[in-house]
């Protein structure tokens, strides 16, 4: 059985904790890094967290020219082998979800992880608007 | 699998692994500017010197540990004073080369090197000549700069050194250049890189400017994904994602309260 980011939108209350979480995890060096979820807000009161849905048949790695992403066989989601990307950013185009991000232009660019199998963002999701689900 | 040791340890790596990837594999640090993964090794910088003794052999040899390949019972020191001689005086004449680049400023430094020994060149910008714009340029298929000219003058140039007609403005190439030497400016929906201008295509949603045309028209075909996956900016995009979530959510309550 495999795990995934389930989220439930109906429960989500905006507070972004899940933002913050997932800054702090991917921090480096005592820095903060740009989150890989984002809450959106919709309308009064609705509020939709977005993260990577870890496609099967994923645009990102497609359109990748140097095969810098690759599935983690073990936590099933798409990675970016930091070494190999040559921030040509069309990922980051080609994403039609808008999951790929670029943190600065000198670094490879960034997507969720889901933190090697323990995201933060479920972790510290107070309303249990994103789990960490078997699938 | 072969085993070699690197630094007096033990380790063990895949045949046809380069000597950099095992020692790196092995957890020691050894600098480099021109090496990138996705790239055939180069050994233009020449920082990644090691110093190697060969099975059977009694001299060692400095060599480039990203060009070289593991071999069975390669002895390999990444600190040895024959190693530490040749990166400083390979640091010397980069920081002669480039006096003005922080990146070769804080390697030479951390080497203990603050000024160069030679008569620094005033004259020059901060290409250090490691081809990383050129090979990133022909890996993603389009070749629209090369190295030009020998000895002291060669460069990285466009060909006839002309705004180059292959170039689809991708900046790849300034993104990974080590020392930041390629300008690329983005300005109202143009974008300016190797003397050439790019018109930028701008996000059917916000409007805001985000690939050039080349670039979009280039990707679009090579991957074979459908043009609409690049019709709105990444923002938007998760705009749109986000919409869509909130129209089914708002779905699954109208079939949930029929029930």
């Amino acid at each position: 059985m495999s795990k995934m980011l389930m989220v439930t939108p109906g429960r989500c209350i905006g507070c972004r904790t899940c933002e913050v979480a997932c800054a702090f995890r991917h921090a480096e060096a005592g820095v903060p890094g740009r989150s890989r979820v984002q809450v959106r807000t919709l309308a009064k009161d609705v509020w939709v967290p977005i993260l990577c849905l870890q496609c099967d048949d994923a645009a990102c790695v497609q359109a990748c020219p140097v095969s810098a992403l690759w599935r983690n066989a073990e936590t099933g989601a798409i990675e970016v082998q930091e070494d190999r990307c040559v921030r040509c950013n069309v990922c980051v185009v080609a994403c039609p979800f808008g999951n790929m991000t670029v943190e600065s232009p000198k670094k490879a660019v960034i997507k969720c992880d889901v933190c090697g199998g323990d995201p933060a963002c479920a972790q510290f999701c107070p309303t249990r608007a994103l789990e960490y689900l078997e699938v | 699998m072969l085993n070699l040791d690197i630094n007096g340890r033990r380790v063990t790596v895949r045949k046809g692994t380069a000597l950099l990837a095992a020692i790196r594999e092995a957890g020691f640090e050894v600098p480099t500017l021109c090496h990138h993964e996705a790239l055939e090794p180069y050994g233009a910088c020449r920082l990644c010197v090691v110093e190697v003794r060969e099975e059977g052999r009694d001299k060692t040899r400095v060599v480039t540990a990203c060009n070289y390949p593991a071999k069975a019972g390669l002895q390999v020191e990444t600190e040895s004073e024959a190693v530490v001689e040749t990166r400083r005086e390979v640091l010397d004449l980069l920081l002669a080369r480039c006096p003005g680049s922080p990146v070769i400023r804080e390697l030479a430094s951390s080497m203990g090197l603050h000024r160069s020994s030679y008569p620094p060149d005033q004259n020059r910008d901060n290409c250090i000549l490691c081809g990383l714009c050129v090979r990133v340029c022909e890996k993603l298929g389009f070749t629209a700069i090369t190295m030009a000219g020998r000895g002291a003058e060669r460069e990285v140039a466009a060909p006839l050194k002309e705004p180059p007609p292959d170039c689809v403005g991708c900046g790849s190439c300034a993104r990974v250049c080590p020392t930041g030497n390629i300008p690329l400016v983005d300005r109202d929906a143009m974008r300016r890189i190797w003397d050439r201008d790019f018109e930028m295509v701008r996000c059917t949603s916000c409007g805001r400017a985000y690939i050039t045309r080349e670039y979009l028209e280039s990707r679009v075909e090579a991957s074979g994904l459908p043009a609409s996956h690049f019709e709105l900016c990444d923002e938007c995009s998760r705009s749109r994602t986000a919409q869509t979530m909130y129209r089914h959510m708002v779905l699954d309550d109208k079939e949930a309260s029929h029930e």
